[in-house]
């Protein structure tokens, strides 16, 4: 156990991705907030914006704790991040305008309990064991508030929790019709979940390359962002919506080819492989 | 503000449901990728897939269940997640033997602990065995059983917390907090089932081939384990009512 497989060679150095991941998510999700202060809903697609660098990060963190092997298979980790995210998310929107950076603390100490459990409890000696689930849970509780900011426009408890539908005298509240009261949560925490796990979990194994894999983080959080565009229909205003559609669609498109083009150069490494020499006096 | 009795009491329910899932992963037999290829016994997928297909369903059925009371929930959940543990056990047989190929043998143990069927000259050479023998079926049944417990005990109880602290958090009656009630809870019931059932896998190292396996006899540090990650989960799910 906690023999290192494989280990990362050249390529972006993981605390820059680190540092330009928890920065970006954090100035996307507060970039919603300029709805409120402007009374609109166009700025709801930098939530998403900011959960797919959250996940970009997050997947580097999910190939530096599996690349040791740790035997429970890849997806355990996108579900232990958002699991833990999510609990810490829903927590932290009850702090109304430090929601994000409420977030980012009770992930972290959700992740690093979680971690430490795994550590001196269950014996995983992996090193960068406690770190890696830290990560992930601050990844998976801003991920989710990033795409719950993006469907509503918002990104506290109160908004996320109240809708309103259209009663004979005007608008009436209806919790039922809110992101959380209509369970649109659950469906954003498998969105996330699976764009988390799957770039490292289709990248992994000797041909592995830091960009191919990146860019497919990139390719999967804009296809989760197009489902959750979708979704916003119920809850914003024409713009935002639109928007909403437009990045997705334009930025999955653009990072769909940027992976496709990474895969070919990848594929054309391996033709180049010599063909395997029978051994002398072999059969 | 709700009472700390109904505090205490749901923070319990929590830790107990989620030492169910942490200890009911240990009895299903998972396989992992080796599984898939024919060279392990056991469903040939990992612990978060089985917890998320099998437990969960427990745990909607046990959902579904909750207005008829603690004890019909509690026994619909269970009844869920091991029915459909033992759908799929029943399923991953039927493709073993009639789509691979392959006879069930067990790798870690000479004789099946129930039918005391021999195992040995089942098992091909250089494999730890294939397919799922019975032992294993049965494991994974009870294991989809304390699965779908766990979940229901912390959903449901999470529920009440819910049900008497919302109404007065969002300033509206209590039939028009159902819906959010019932979501947060499924969502925080989800979380903690999650949690706990990737712990139980880290501490079987990802793969086990049921209760006769050596691997069992490691749970009781995985019920120190889920005791405080649920704990922990439990105090932050009913403190977003309390903040």
């Amino acid at each position: 156990m906690s023999v290192k497989i494989e280990v990362i060679e050249g390529g972006t150095p993981h605390n820059t991705i680190l540092a330009a991941g928890l920065v970006a998510a954090i100035v996307g999700i507060y970039l919603t907030y300029v709805n409120v202060i402007m009374n609109t809903t166009a700025f709801a697609v930098f939530g998403g914006l900011g959960a797919v660098a959250a996940l970009v990060w997050g997947s580097h963190a999910v190939k530096r704790l599996a690349s040791y092997g740790i035997g429970t298979g890849v997806p355990s980790m996108g579900m232990i991040a958002f699991g833990s995210g999510v609990i810490g998310m829903l927590l932290a929107t009850k702090f109304g305008l430090a929601a994000p950076i409420a977030a980012i603390i009770i992930g972290a100490i959700l992740g690093a309990i979680f971690g430490g459990i795994s550590y001196y409890i269950l014996k995983m000696h992996i090193p960068v064991m406690i770190q890696s689930m830290t990560e992930l849970a601050i990844v998976g509780a801003l991920t989710l508030m990033g795409f719950c900011a993006m469907v509503t426009g918002r990104f506290t408890f109160d908004i996320l929790a109240k809708g309103t539908t259209a009663g004979i005298f005007g608008a009436v509240p209806d919790y039922s019709m809110s992101l959380i009261g209509g369970s649109i949560i659950t469906v954003t925490f498998i969105l996330g979940a699976i764009a988390i796990q799957h770039p490292f979990n289709a990248c992994l194994g000797p041909s592995w390359k830091q960009d191919r894999m990146l860019w497919l983080a990139v390719e999967c959080g804009f296809l989760s962002m197009i489902g959750l565009a979708v979704i916003s229909f119920a809850f914003l205003g024409f713009a935002g919506v639109v928007l909403n559609l437009v990045v997705a669609g334009v930025g999955w498109f653009y990072a769909f080819a940027q992976y496709i083009m990474l895969s070919k150069r990848d594929a054309a490494a391996w033709l180049d492989m010599k063909p395997i020499v029978e051994p002398e006096g072999g059969h | 503000m709700i009472e700390m009795s109904l505090i205490i009491i749901a923070l319990i329910a929590i830790l107990i449901g989620g030492v169910l899932v942490g200890f009911g992963v240990h009895f299903v037999p998972v396989g992992g990728a080796p599984a898939a290829m024919g060279q392990a016994p056991g469903i040939a997928t990992g612990v978060a897939m089985l917890a998320a297909g099998a437990g969960l369903a427990g745990l909607f059925g046990g959902a579904l269940a909750s207005p008829l009371g603690i004890a019909v929930a509690l026994a619909a959940g269970g009844a869920g997640g091991g029915l459909m543990m033992a759908i799929t056990c029943t399923m991953v047989n039927v493709i073993y033997v009639y789509g691979m190929g392959i006879p069930a043998a067990s790798g870690k143990v000479l004789k099946d602990p129930i039918t005391g069927d021999s195992q040995k000259e089942y098992k091909s050479q250089g494999t730890e065995g294939h397919g799922l023998p019975f032992i294993s079926y049965v494991g994974g049944v009870i294991g989809g059983i304390f699965g779908g417990l766990g979940g229901t005990l912390i959903y449901y109880e999470l529920l009440q917390v819910y049900t008497a602290a919302l109404p007065a958090m969002l300033g509206a009656d209590a039939t028009a907090i159902t819906a959010v009630a019932v979501s947060l809870a499924g969502i925080f019931a989800i979380g903690i089932f999650l949690v706990n059932s990737v712990l139980a896998a880290y501490n079987i190292t990802g793969t086990i081939e049921g209760p006769h396996d050596p691997k069992f006899k490691r749970f009781p540090r995985a019920i120190v384990a889920s005791a405080i990650a649920s704990l922990v989960c439990g105090i932050v799910a009913i403190l977003i009512v309390v903040v």
